[in-house]
């Protein structure tokens, strides 16, 4: 579905939907909400142009947003995930063990987050073929080579 | 690791965004690369060394330090 949408357009069209899904969980929860769900699509709105913008520009940022990055730019956005995965784990972890400690009732969502953090990392191993190695075919010694003459 | 992606590309009086566009990449891999802050990938080492003429063991040497590095 993907191919059929212009490069430029995935990421703010993305951004836009998914602001817009989240918009919409405030109008549903009813009362003064939607209040907020009409600001926050007014912001989502304003991330949207802005990522279009920056799609359009000649450096790392623009090639990123723009779904256009080439190898080296995909390894920068593939550390830069890294990075950030790592940040909300340490996060997480405070999170959870603060909540034990201090015996918040809310400690176990960053116990959640962990727990599928964790359960994510380990499909990435499969998937991506640890388990899948062939056997080393250079086990034992080689025969000794046989004399013509014998 | 030393490269001749510059040198090259001066000898045949290319820009970087000609480069870029000949090999499929950005810009600014290609100025990465030759100031030596990105090794490229094998593929995309390939067509560098194809694209010159060269073959990637005269395009890339190992035993040389980058300039300035």
């Amino acid at each position: 579905m993907m191919a059929f949408i212009r490069p430029r357009l995935r990421k703010p069209l993305g951004i836009a939907l998914a602001g817009t899904v989240f918009a919409g969980a405030w109008a549903l929860r009813g009362g003064d909400a939607w209040q907020l769900s009409i600001a926050m699509v007014v912001t989502v709105l304003v991330s949207a142009i802005t990522t279009y913008v920056r799609a359009g520009e000649d450096n790392d940022e623009g090639a990123l947003a723009g779904s256009r990055a080439d190898e080296r730019q995909k390894l920068l956005s593939l550390r830069s995930r890294a990075l950030g995965w790592n940040f909300a784990m340490v996060a997480a972890f405070i999170g959870v063990t603060v909540g034990v400690a201090v015996k918040a009732t809310w400690w176990w969502p960053f116990l959640v987050i962990l727990a599928v953090a964790d359960f994510a990392y380990l499909l990435g191993l499969s998937n991506y073929g640890v388990a899948q190695e062939d056997p080393a075919d250079d086990v034992g010694p080689r025969p000794p080579a046989r004399s013509p003459a014998s | 690791m030393r490269n001749r992606v510059r040198e090259q590309r001066t000898q045949q009086e290319m820009s970087q965004a000609e480069l870029a566009a000949a090999l499929g990449v950005s810009r600014q891999t290609v100025i990465s690369i030759e100031s030596g802050r990105y090794l490229p990938s094998l593929p995309l080492a390939f067509t560098i060394a194809r694209f010159f003429g060269l073959t990637v063991d005269k395009m890339f040497d190992p035993d040389e330090e980058e300039a300035g590095t």
